[in-house]
């Protein structure tokens, strides 16, 4: 057996992985389930920039994605549902509908990437990308770099504001 | 370090101001709580009139790039500057008079509005996809906290969950579409990606991509300049959120929002030719004819939802959609006289708007109330309110010869002048429609008799405020020479090299 | 051969189904979920692209910006649902109707 075959097999179980756990954040019932649907999606997609040469990027997804947007969802979740609110359930409407239209977005943009020819500047060279990253965020990118720090801080800021509890 | 950073650093002053006092701000929140009211509210007065006074000596400045490319110093870019600096500062002046904002500490609300009118600046300079993005979500998130202001309130809440869940939504789809661009052109660069579409081998051979592509971003456009249909939270969040907020929300992040959405149409999808440039849309993406459909859609919607609404807050917030149903036409028409009209709408739009969200904020102050039955027989309770709002009203209308007609003319002509008569009639129509719910708050206010007859005092704070937006609309056309140039030479645009 | 049209069909598939949860979920909470997949979507684009289009790290950088984006919006909007859920004892989005749209 080939390594390509082997790697070609690796990609498809991770596509499955992150697709089906995706469907099952959009299908599920349960609240729960959805937030544990979404750690699989997370995982999936960091496999996938694994196979797609970004290593810097996997490893940030997984901090932050996993380490910290889920553990927030995931709070989200618990602390908003008391012991007295168990059936943990999240009612879905108009399902049929909003199938059929997510399967007609779907099927426009797979049309449409058929017929598209990307742009195509030749194909990178698999290779350590931290160090380039960091060169690019301190060279071509230092407005965003800085701009991100003032929206963190806004977003801090807000936040603390929001759900302090303080006599006023 | 590259000495041309440096040199784009002093053409960055005012957005570094901006940001300083944002810092200062914060600081000056932890001092002494007798002092600090008063204290943050001048830091971040004082910080952003010196950031519009940074911002006049850029007038006139040589069009280029900045920072590799991310944002562009251009007359365009200054003009919006200076014009989102004012309506801060107009905001936080309104602030105090507000009774709903009283309730709660401010130094933090200072602080978010500092950090918005940064993000607004940079909107309206990014040139770059990525920088257009980063600029957009910081005015997003930082006006989700400031609708959400009154935690306390329950109509804020909902407002600010709801804002945030929509904007979150089509930031996403607007991210998607600028991905499936980045993938057509290997670049996020607006200048360069026109470069890579109009030199395309088959310019036809990518349409659907495109149109999809652009289809997505306009819905993240869409969604800040609340354009019809993606203005779902416009009336509940500009209802639930503090009064000031509102204001600001109806035309700070809308025209920066006009001010991204031109440039990144103007740059991005269409070729310019001749000087004065003339514009084309590329052959690969007539977006004409879509952004024509949403300001048609736009303008006449909101029109006809606002003549059954019975809260002023809801009243002016399907307004405020239609007013930007008009800017969308002066922008639709892909011409310089098109991005004039623009700046001049949005001049007037600028005091009239202001000036009526002030006078809702007194009204509710005195009375506590936003229903339009409050406001029965207000001119015998307060005449000098009655006739400031009536002045306001009929501006907003576009009665001659107050500063909206100006912004109404223009649009139309620009229409007219490339030969889109129907545009600009379908624009008059709604006028029309407009003048009657305008004019039934003014009934209300001026004929109709209400049970409260007590006077009411103005706050000396809101009347002086008042009396700053009431001298421009009324007397804009006394001055219109310089109006004219300053928006003449704005609206010119960094097309890249 | 994995190539480009793999991934874009994976991300197409990701941001259906993302468009689908916001659409469908009335809970905020659910609705956030959503929302993260269609970030996910527009980042496997861009790493995606990034490799097979550009040729360069450009689009990985845009990426990471996303996540810092995604991490600061989530922050905010869980801040406002834990506020107002003290205040409602609810998050269903169809329950918050004191503003009737």
């Amino acid at each position: 057996m080939d390594t390509s075959l082997l790697s070609q097999i690796v990609f498809y179980f991770f596509a499955a992985v992150t697709l089906a756990s995706a469907a099952v954040v959009v299908f599920s019932r349960s609240l729960i389930y959805s937030a544990f649907g979404l750690l699989f999606t997370f995982f999936g997609v960091a496999a996938l920039y694994v196979f797609l040469g970004a290593d810097f990027l996997a490893a940030t997804q997984l901090v932050i994605y996993v380490g910290g947007i889920l553990i927030l969802l995931l709070f989200g979740v618990m602390l908003t549902h008391k012991l007295y609110d168990l059936n943990l359930k999240t009612e879905t409407f108009q399902v049929a509908p909003s199938v059929l239209l997510m399967l007609a977005v779907f099927g426009v943009l797979v049309l449409a990437m058929m017929q598209t020819a990307w742009y195509n500047a030749g194909p990178r060279q698999p290779e350590p990308t931290t160090a380039a990253i960091g060169t690019l965020l301190m060279k071509d990118f230092i407005l965003p770099f800085e701009v991100a720090s003032v929206l963190l801080l806004i977003a801090l800021i807000g936040a603390a504001m929001i759900v302090r509890r303080r006599a006023e | 370090m590259d000495p041309k950073l440096i040199a784009d650093l002093y053409s960055f002053i005012p957005e570094l101001t901006v940001t300083g006092t944002l810092l200062l701000v914060i600081l000056a929140d932890l001092s002494l709580a007798r002092i600090r009211r008063t204290l943050t509210f001048v830091v971040a007065a004082a910080g952003l009139l010196a950031a519009f006074a940074f911002t006049i000596p850029l007038f006139g400045a040589e069009p280029r790039s900045l920072f590799y490319g991310m944002i562009a110093l251009d007359p365009m870019a200054v003009f919006f500057k200076a014009f989102l600096l004012l309506a801060s500062l107009l905001v936080l002046l309104a602030a105090p008079g507000s009774s709903e904002l009283a309730k709660r500490q401010v130094g933090e609300f200072y602080a978010l509005l500092a950090g918005v009118t940064l993000g607004m600046m940079l909107l309206a300079a990014s040139t770059d996809l990525l920088m257009l993005f980063l600029a957009l979500e910081t005015v997003s998130v930082g006006s989700y906290i400031m609708v959400g202001y009154l935690k306390n309130d329950r109509a804020s809440n909902e407002a600010a969950l709801k804002y945030l869940l929509f904007g979150a939504v089509s930031s996403g789809a607007m991210l998607y579409g600028m991905t499936l661009l980045f993938g057509l052109t290997g670049t996020t660069k607006m200048s360069a990606i026109r470069d890579v579409l109009s030199g395309a081998a088959h310019p036809g051979g990518n349409a659907l991509m495109l149109l999809v592509a652009t289809v997505l971003v306009i819905a993240g456009f869409g969604f800040k300049t609340a354009a019809v249909p993606f203005h779902f939270w416009c009336p509940d969040v500009y209802t639930g959120a503090p009064t000031p907020v509102t204001a600001f929300l109806s035309v700070a992040p809308k025209a920066a929002g006009f001010a991204t959405l031109v440039r990144f149409f103007f740059t991005g999808l269409a070729e310019s030719h001749g000087v004065p440039p003339q514009w084309a849309t590329l052959v690969s993406i007539n977006w004409m004819p879509i952004v024509m459909v949403l300001s048609i859609i736009t303008m006449t919607f909101a029109n006809i939802a606002a003549l059954r609404q019975e809260n002023m807050k809801r009243l002016l917030a399907y307004s405020s959609i239609a007013h930007a149903g008009y800017m969308l036409m002066g922008a639709s028409v892909l011409s310089g006289d098109g991005l004039q009209s623009v700046l001049v709408y949005l001049i007037t739009y600028l005091f009239m708007n202001l000036g009526a969200f002030i006078i809702v904020i007194e009204i509710y102050n005195r009375t506590g109330s936003f229903e339009l039955k409050d406001y029965r027989g207000f001119s015998r309770r307060s005449p000098f309110l009655s006739v400031a709002m009536s002045i306001f009203l009929l501006s907003l209308m576009g009665i001659p010869p107050l500063a909206g007609f100006f912004g109404k003319f223009y649009v139309f002509a620009a229409a007219v002048n490339r030969n889109l008569v129907f545009l600009a009639v379908i624009g008059a129509l709604n006028s029309v429609v407009a003048v009657y719910y305008y004019a039934r708050v003014m009934k209300a206010m001026v004929i109709d008799t209400g049970e409260e007859t007590a006077r009411v005092r103005v706050s000396w704070g809101n009347l002086a405020l008042i009396w700053v937006m009431l001298v421009p609309t009324v007397c804009l056309m006394l001055f219109w020479n310089p109006v004219q140039r300053l928006t003449s030479s704005s609206w010119h645009l960094f097309l890249g090299n | 051969m994995i190539g480009l049209g793999h991934y874009l069909v994976i991300s197409a598939a990701l941001f259906s189904l993302g468009i689908m949860c916001v659409l469908t979920r009335k809970n905020a909470v659910s609705v956030l979920m959503g929302v993260e997949l269609i970030l996910n979507s527009a980042n496997l684009n861009l790493v995606a692209f990034s490799k097979y289009a550009a040729g360069n790290l450009n689009g990985q950088v845009f990426a990471i910006f996303i996540i810092i984006v995604a991490a600061a919006e989530v922050a905010v909007a869980l801040a406002i649902v834990l506020s107002m859920y003290r205040m409602l004892r609810t998050v269903n989005l169809d329950r918050a109707d004191t503003l009737k749209g």
